[in-house]
């Protein structure tokens, strides 16, 4: 991997700040951001190894209280952006009210995998194209 | 600009991010590192900490080599960075025997004649240590499904599912983790 610096965000404002600072955030589509956030890391940590992803700093959301599965008045959801896909699958009301999600995600890499990933990095990852992890090709 | 003042400049690396100070507890004992931003876990036990029990197989989450608990719960450590476990308990294959009393399921390999060459066993063992701790396996089926993350190129797996389902059978009472507290 190559070098990047490390921070870990007290806030999720502190965490946007730090990624505004650096001047990132607005275009999702870059290979080389001046920062970029990461959570379970199963999904940029593996495209950095390749040398996909090649960030400056990486900001640490895995420790945001954003780990919360809620009930909603309408009788749906919410899943925490931190909240793992492990404990989401396994989520009593997930399990009972939302049985696809669960095996969805169950059906999904492995649970180690499952026990790092969460649903935030889940819906943000990158595409698992072998294109695009072949970084002689122009995808990327 | 002269050609050598060109020439410092292109040749002069920027200086790297600075390492950064963790405290792991680490089977147990505490330790205080300063470890680069960019050092796995896995790299971190089986470089300086000399704990070279966890396996690197494919450094890239597939295989399940690397498998290590951390705080009772199973992942893999070549995705893992190290400066992100900062505080909390880590254990390794190392850690799962009680002095020359060997874990359960370390017993329960060896009786079954789980592995061949051994490259897989250490994450074997620590994810069937992470799985009975998860208690969603009920069936055998459930085993090897559960226990997919760990490849075998041995070809070992109705062992390693018949030294899991003995340790199942036994009861989950000696079966934590070190020190496991609760999941993350
Ligand atoms: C062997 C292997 C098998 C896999 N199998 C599957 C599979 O079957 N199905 C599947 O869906 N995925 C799979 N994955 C991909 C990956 O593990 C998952 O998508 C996982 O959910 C990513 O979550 P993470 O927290 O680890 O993400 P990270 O790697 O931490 O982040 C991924 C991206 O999301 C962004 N991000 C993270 N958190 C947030 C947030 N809170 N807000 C905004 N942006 C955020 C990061 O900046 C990064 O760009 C697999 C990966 C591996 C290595
Ligand atoms: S070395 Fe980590 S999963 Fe293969
Ligand atoms: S015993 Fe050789 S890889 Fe499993």
């Amino acid at each position: 991997m190559r070098p990047f610096q490390y921070v870990r965000a007290a806030s999720v404002a502190g965490a946007v700040a730090e990624i505004r600072s650096a001047g990132g955030g607005d275009d999702s589509s870059t290979v080389a951001p001046a920062a970029d956030l990461v959570a379970g890391g199963t999904n940029l940590l593996d495209l950095m190894k390749a040398d996909v992803m090649r960030p400056a700093k990486l900001v640490d959301v895995s420790r945001l209280p954003l780990a919360a599965i809620e009930d909603l008045p309408d009788g749906g959801l919410r899943l925490g952006a931190t909240a793992t896909n492990a404990v989401t699958a396994y989520d009593e009301r997930v399990v009972a009210r939302y049985p696809m999600l669960s095996r969805a995600i169950l059906a999904g890499a492995s649970a180690q995998l499952r026990n790092m990933a969460t649903n935030g990095g889940n819906l943000n990852q990158r595409t698992r194209c072998y294109y695009f992890y072949d970084t002689a090709t122009p995808c990327n | 600009m002269t050609a050598t003042d060109a020439l410092s400049h292109t040749t002069m690396p920027p200086a790297p991010p600075a390492d950064v100070p963790v405290t792991l507890r680490i089977n147990g004992a505490e330790r205080r590192l300063a470890v680069a931003p960019w050092t796995t876990l896995l790299d971190l036990l089986r470089g300086p900490l000399d704990l070279t029990g966890t396996k690197k197989g494919c450094d890239h989450g597939q295989c399940g080599a690397c498998t290590v608990l951390v705080e009772g719960t199973r992942i893999n450590a070549c995705l893992a960075l190290a400066v992100m476990q900062d505080g909390r308990d880590i254990t390794t294959i190392e850690g799962l025997a009680a002095g020359d009393a060997l874990h359960p399921l370390q017993q329960a390999f060896i009786d079954h004649d789980a592995f061949q060459c051994g490259y897989c066993t250490p994450g074997q063992i620590c994810s069937a240590v992470g799985l009975i701790r998860e208690g969603h396996a009920k069936t055998p089926a459930d085993v090897r499904e559960l226990m997919s993350g760990n490849i075998c190129r041995c070809g070992a797996y109705p062992n390693i599912v018949a030294a899991v389902e003995q340790v199942m059978g036994e009861g989950l009472a000696g079966v934590t983790a070190n020190g496991g507290g609760t999941s993350r």
